[in-house]
């Protein structure tokens, strides 16, 4: 009964493993094919869904800040849906960078090393060795870009993760094997904490990502049922904004209690 | 013809964990003997084994981790349940490495950790 996210440098490597290791565990898959479900549960655009789960807010790119923020919340709360389950391998969705403080579940990178996971890409695209070397960079610098401003959390930083595999080093089929056997291991198994914990961080995300629709600047955390939401508002529209934010909160599923805590918002107060 | 009931032994430091603990525990018939130190509870444990063990973590003396090792370490079968008000991933992941049966943060409810009583009972009677 376990989690198992696996995130690597390269997209292509990634699924791959993910998929020999749901196959051999027996576990569920959660990829970024979900991102349609999610694009038609929340009536988005896939389009800039996807686009979202690539590139940061940009006005060239017709994406807000806030409307980024609220699709990553939407994918946030379905993949936290699905975790709720239980036994399931998941890649693709950034899992790696929110799902955080819960014991049985076990985070992999997999390293697609210079050598042989440039190789393999560059004949699986018919290119040079320079230019999936060059293009490889770029994609990485993007990423670190990326995950840094969604989640603040820089996911080449390897000592965020349980486990660390090098395909230079290693087989994908020795790969495969090592993630298999770690999961075994009974620190990954769920207990009454860890799944309290993630029940915690799935409410909070279905709050998020109500309040997240008409509103920026919030922050949920939940406990029990019980919600604290934080957020700004001028002291003109702070009454108006708790009175909200306690509405929307409480027709939540799962919401038995809402707190607002409140900030003076300066810019808000002065213009 | 009914089971005979389980010896339940609730370890914690601050007193009034025990008091509330006892009632609700005992609702089901189970035998429960509560202690506020690490000492006498192990030094009880020596004289008879109990069937499950509920530990906090952080005491004076022994710790709630030494507690799970030396008694796992005399009794094999007993479920040893953790509880603390300080859980962190980390400390979750070393108490179930090192054999606890399950972890949970305080606060809970007494039915939370009656649910784990249950499943616990389960195993012992399988």
């Amino acid at each position: 009964m376990s989690i198992i996210i696996i995130s690597s440098d390269a997209m292509e490597i990634e699924e791959t493993i993910a998929e020999k290791v749901a196959e051999a565990m027996g576990y569920s898959r959660l990829g970024h094919q979900i991102l349609a479900d999610v694009a038609a549960k929340y009536q988005i655009d896939p389009v800039k869904l996807n686009e979202a789960m690539e590139t940061t807010p940009s006005l060239f790119k017709n994406l807000s800040a806030r409307q980024w923020r609220h699709y990553l919340a939407c994918v946030e709360a379905e993949v936290y849906d699905y975790l709720l389950a239980d036994n399931i391998v998941c890649w693709g969705l950034a899992a790696h960078l929110y799902v955080t403080g819960i014991s049985h579940v076990m985070k992999v990178r997999v390293l697609s090393g210079n050598s042989r996971g440039t190789m393999e890409i560059a004949e699986q695209k018919g290119i040079s060795l320079q230019v999936v070397e060059k293009l490889r960079a770029g994609e990485l610098q993007q990423r670190k870009k990326w995950s840094l401003a969604a989640y603040n959390y820089d996911e080449t930083d390897l000592s965020r993760y349980d486990l660390v595999i090098n395909l230079d080093q290693i087989d994908p089929e020795e790969a495969v094997k090592t993630i298999t056997g770690a999961i075994e291991y009974r620190k990954f198994q769920v207990m009454t904490y860890s799944m309290k914990c993630l029940s915690n961080l799935a409410l909070s995300a279905r709050v998020n990502v109500t309040l997240l629709k008409s509103m920026a600047d919030i922050n949920v955390q939940a406990r029990d049922g019980s919600v604290v939401v934080s957020t700004k508002a001028s002291a003109r529209q702070k009454r108006k904004k708790i009175a909200t934010i306690k509405e929307l909160a409480g027709n939540v599923d799962g919401v038995s209690y809402v707190e607002v805590h409140v900030k003076k918002n300066i810019l808000e107060e002065t213009a | 013809m009914s089971e005979q009931p389980l010896k339940i032994m609730v370890i914690d430091d601050e007193n009034i964990v025990g008091k509330r603990l006892k009632p609700a525990l005992e609702k089901t018939g189970d035998i429960v003997e509560t202690f506020v130190d690490g000492e006498t509870a192990l030094a009880r444990f020596e004289q008879e084994p109990f069937d499950i063990v509920v530990t906090d973590i952080r005491m004076e003396k022994i710790d709630g981790i030494e507690i799970l090792e030396q008694i796992l370490a005399k009794s094999g079968r007993t479920k040893v349940i953790i509880i603390t008000g300080y859980a962190t991933v980390e400390i979750a992941r070393e108490a179930l490495s090192k054999g606890a049966f399950d972890f949970i943060a305080k606060p809970f409810k007494p039915a939370d950790l009656r649910v784990i009583i249950e499943r616990a009972t389960k195993e012992l009677r399988s």
